[in-house]
């Protein structure tokens, strides 16, 4: 049960912005995609969900190329907490974290409300619910759409295939705490209830706290795939980032970085 | 901000109740005076064959029947509208079928004698009507067509593909208006202005019926629209077929409008408010909104078609000018509202 | 009850009643344009007529009956509010929809085309005699006005000199419009003893400098409305496109009431009377 991408390209605008990428992520574990701005990340984000077509390779979720899923198969298995998302109209936070349940209206389980409730507490936004969504502030709102994202694939798929998350700099918008807050839920969404994560992060620390892999991008091609401390070694930072950088060790065991 | 808010069955009441109480309104208004005690009798079904009975039953009454079809028309095709380019301020004059029910209406009138001097024999006064219906739907599908790019149909293409295309046969309109005679002008003059008083029988069933299949339509929609609020990927990724729901909201509205304008010209900014209002009291989920459009611009028309057939009585204002008097100030107020969101 | 039993149980009321030399009730009148209002009022059938379309302006009594709006957008319920039992109108009446609900309403509806020559007057009398009841005062109307016509005929044909040539301006609003063939005001000169500077084109057209100036008009006629419109004489003659006739050196003008002028009703001959005099005397 593996998403994956086999020697993806895209192009645009003449420039080739991925350059046959192949990478197998797999459920229970939360992948942090990384790498310098313009290494092609949230392309490759936009492929794994199926919203881009590669201009050659394939995408395969078990096996099965992306494209031939279906939107709604595909939407009943994986979840996307986009960058940004301006939504029209004055509907609350409720109103639209209820949307992530929008794939499951033909076959709702007993508590659908219930089910939108959870993700909005899970998220720590259960008290915005009633408010405007668009009167909210940025952080908010990025917590409002993660809450979206987890409703939707709330519960366990009969079959008990993989169900995924994908998330385009979740922490982006968010404030200290719920940064942490957000990562340590995804991890446990990962390694509690077997979810397969994908999340495009920029803190290295962040990466390295919570993630359990790292895909390392660099000018649309993966120079690193693996375990997240083996990946984001000193010297790969160096040379990837242009930037030095110093390891420390946490009091709880964790491997950070102070950079120069 | 939260939000205070009619709960849905609360408000589809109300608009309910809105248009009953503007269609007996209507019914008990009029030059032709007409006894309430009477009116009473005729609508509970005791058939006399006074010219009073006649009055209502061959004038009023399909006027009134009109009026509802066209409201709850051209409320649901506004509300389908602004779903769809996810802006409250559209309408579905954006997609030119008011424009092209227009120019062909023009067409007929001024060279309809010349061009093709057997119709009015063979079809009489509905050809106007027939023409405006194909020339509405023939620019809308211009319109769609023009907005097809590689990834289905572009809404930022379509909108400005209307823009030009509204401009163009705005121009034909002047053209028109230009070689027209004295009487042809004023005929397309009343003709732009809208009004009830075209409304036979069998005119007032097809635009019914049509219009009663559209706003069924709709609302399967509904939900679909709700995840467009997201945005177009967004709701893609939610597994909403994006394209299916742009060509019914056209289709839907191409065939809605084009009926209502084709049998009463113009009626302008019902489309731009009746959404609007629901909105502000019953929030913007689109299963609300669209059903509540269709009431509440019913309840709008028959509302303004009464005062249209009273302040001037014996004549009767055009019902255009009266949509027009209320809504463009309202419409003001809106983007009052809306600039200070910007 | 059906409308042709109603007829029918009248009529036959009414039998019994002519013979004590009582007449039925007279016909209720709507009339729709300022020429045939004028015939009513003529016929001194106007205690019959209920209501006028926003053209009948003369004569002054008749500003102050219902108006039903204007002739080309009629409401159905309110014509019928008046209770009619005929509307006469031109066959610019409209909308269609609402004439036929007037009929199907047994209302009798009388259309005069007009065709711009005498006969249009003819036809307007004959109209209101048969719809008002009263067709003897209508051929005794109708043989007064003939004479009366034949006469002004007479005037303009003995008159001498060269045929003046005679442009008519329509001023509604900010754009004025100069008269081809096939209009009322065409028809008009050429009954006054002109003839219409300007040519090849039918119906209104916009007036330009160039074409002012080779149509080359010895007298502009208009309407009294027209001039005020414009603020005056001295404002209408202040207009650029009318600088190089030969109507402007010598400040010919001649106005007369618009419903007078144009409306090809009873005061015709009065109209192109004093239209003759006054291009030959100008």
């Amino acid at each position: 049960m593996t998403l994956q991408c086999v020697d993806a390209r895209v192009s645009a605008g003449g420039r080739e912005l991925l350059h046959g990428i192949t990478a197998t992520l797999r459920p229970g574990r939360f992948t942090a995609i990384l790498g310098p701005n313009g290494a092609g990340k949230s392309t490759l984000l936009s492929l794994l969900s199926a919203q881009r077509r590669p201009d050659a390779g394939q995408v395969l979720l078990d096996g099965q190329p992306v494209q031939a899923l279906g939107a709604h198969a595909l939407a009943l298995r994986r979840a996307v907490m986009p960058q940004e998302s301006a939504v029209a109209f004055d509907f609350t936070a409720r109103e639209v974290a209820e949307l992530g349940r929008y794939p499951h209206r033909k076959q709702p389980t007993a508590d659908e409300a219930g089910i939108v409730e959870q993700a909005l507490a899970a998220t720590d936004v259960a008290a915005l619910a009633p408010r405007i969504f668009n009167t909210l502030s940025g952080g908010e709102k990025a917590r409002v759409h993660l809450a979206r994202a987890l409703a939707q694939v709330w519960a366990p798929l009969p079959g008990g295939a993989a169900r995924w998350l994908l998330l385009d700099e979740p922490t982006a918008a968010l404030d200290l705490a719920h940064q942490h807050q957000a990562l340590r839920l995804l991890r446990g969404w990962a390694h509690g209830q077997g979810v397969g994560v994908a999340a495009v992060l920029h803190d290295l620390n962040l990466a390295l706290r919570y993630a359990d892999d790292a895909l390392l991008l660099a000018h649309g091609e993966a120079a690193s795939h693996g375990p997240v401390a083996e990946v984001l070694t000193a010297e790969r930072i160096a040379r990837i980032w242009g930037i030095g950088c110093t390891p420390v060790r946490t009091g709880d065991g964790v491997l950070q970085y102070f950079f120069n | 901000m939260t939000a205070p808010r009619l709960a849905p069955r609360t408000a589809l009441v109300l608009g309910l109740a809105l248009v009953l109480l503007a269609f007996m309104a209507g019914a008990a208004s009029g030059a032709y005076p007409i006894a309430p005690a009477e009116l009473l009798r005729m609508l509970t079904g005791g058939v006399q064959d006074t010219p009073a009975q006649l009055v209502f039953l061959n004038i009023r009454l399909p006027r009134l029947l009109l009026g509802v079809a066209a409201g709850a028309g051209l409320g649901v095709a506004g509300a389908l509208m602004q779903g769809l380019f996810r802006n409250p301020l559209a309408d579905p004059g954006l997609i030119g079928i008011s424009s092209g029910a227009a120019l062909a209406a023009g067409v007929v009138i001024v060279l309809g004698t010349q061009w093709f001097p057997a119709l009015p024999h063979t079809l009489g006064s509905w050809t106007l009507m027939l023409a405006a219906f194909a020339g509405g739907l023939s620019v809308t599908l211009l319109i769609y067509l023009f907005a097809q790019g590689p990834s289905g149909t572009h809404i930022g293409l379509m909108l400005l593909a209307g823009v030009a295309v509204n401009a163009v046969a705005a121009a034909g309109l002047g053209y028109l208006n230009f070689i027209a005679t004295d009487e042809q002008l004023r005929n397309i003059q009343f003709w732009l202005l809208g009004s009830l008083g075209g409304a036979r029988w069998s005119a007032v069933a097809l635009v019914a019926a049509l219009v009663a299949v559209a706003c069924t339509a709709a609302l399967a929609w509904a939900r679909p629209l709700n995840a467009i609020a997201l945005g177009e990927a967004q709701a893609a990724l939610l597994g909403v077929n994006v394209e299916r729901v742009k060509r019914a909201a056209v289709v839907i509205t191409a065939l809605a409008v084009g009926a209502v304008t084709a049998t009463t010209g113009i009626i302008g900014f019902v489309g731009l408010i009746a959404p609007h209002w629901v909105r502000l009291v019953a929030g913007p989920d689109h299963r609300v909104v669209l059903p509540g459009a269709a009431l509440l611009g019913a309840a709008l028309v028959l509302a303004a078609d009464a005062v249209a057939r009273t302040v001037a009585q014996p004549a009767e204002l055009p019902l255009g000018v009266l949509t027009a008097f209320i809504g463009g100030p309202m419409f003001l107020l809106m983007l009052r509202r809306f600039r200070s969101r910007v | 009850m059906s409308t042709t039993r109603r007829t029918v149980l009248s009529a036959a009321l009414a039998a019994p009643l002519a013979t004590w030399a009582q007449q039925p009730k007279p016909p209720r009148l709507v009339t729709i344009s300022g020429a045939i209002t004028e015939v009513v009022y003529a016929l001194g059938a106007e205690a019959q007529l209920v209501g006028t379309d926003t053209t009948s302006l003369y004569p002054a009594a008749a500003l102050k009956t219902p108006k039903v709006g204007y002739m080309r957008q009629l409401s159905a319920e309110g014509v019928l509010s008046l209770k009619p039992d005929a509307v006469i109108a031109t066959t610019e009446a409209g909308p269609p929809v609402v004439l036929d609900q007037l009929r199907s309403a047994g209302v009798k509806v009388e259309l005069v085309k007009s065709e711009y020559t005498w006969e249009d007057v003819r036809a307007k009398v004959q109209a209101v005699g048969r719809a008002a009841g009263r067709e003897a005062a209508a051929r005794e109307l109708q043989a007064r006005l003939d004479a009366e016509w034949a006469q002004v005929g007479q005037q303009v044909a003995a008159a001498k000199g060269p045929t003046p040539r005679v442009l008519f301006i329509l001023s509604h609003g900010p754009a004025p419009q100069v008269a081809g063939q096939g209009t009322a005001a065409d028809a008009l000169i050429r009954f006054a003893g002109g003839v219409n500077a300007m040519s090849g084109f039918t119906n209104y057209r916009p007036m330009t400098a160039e074409a002012m100036a080779s149509a080359a008009p010895d007298v502009i006629l208009t309407t009294d409305q027209g001039i005020e419109a414009l603020g005056g004489v001295e404002k209408f003659w202040q207009r650029p496109e009318l600088a190089l006739t030969p109507a402007y050196r010598r400040r010919a003008v001649v106005s007369l009431d618009a419903l007078l002028l144009l409306g090809f009703g009873p005061r015709m001959p009065q109209a192109v009377r004093e239209v003759h005099q006054r291009i030959h005397s100008s």
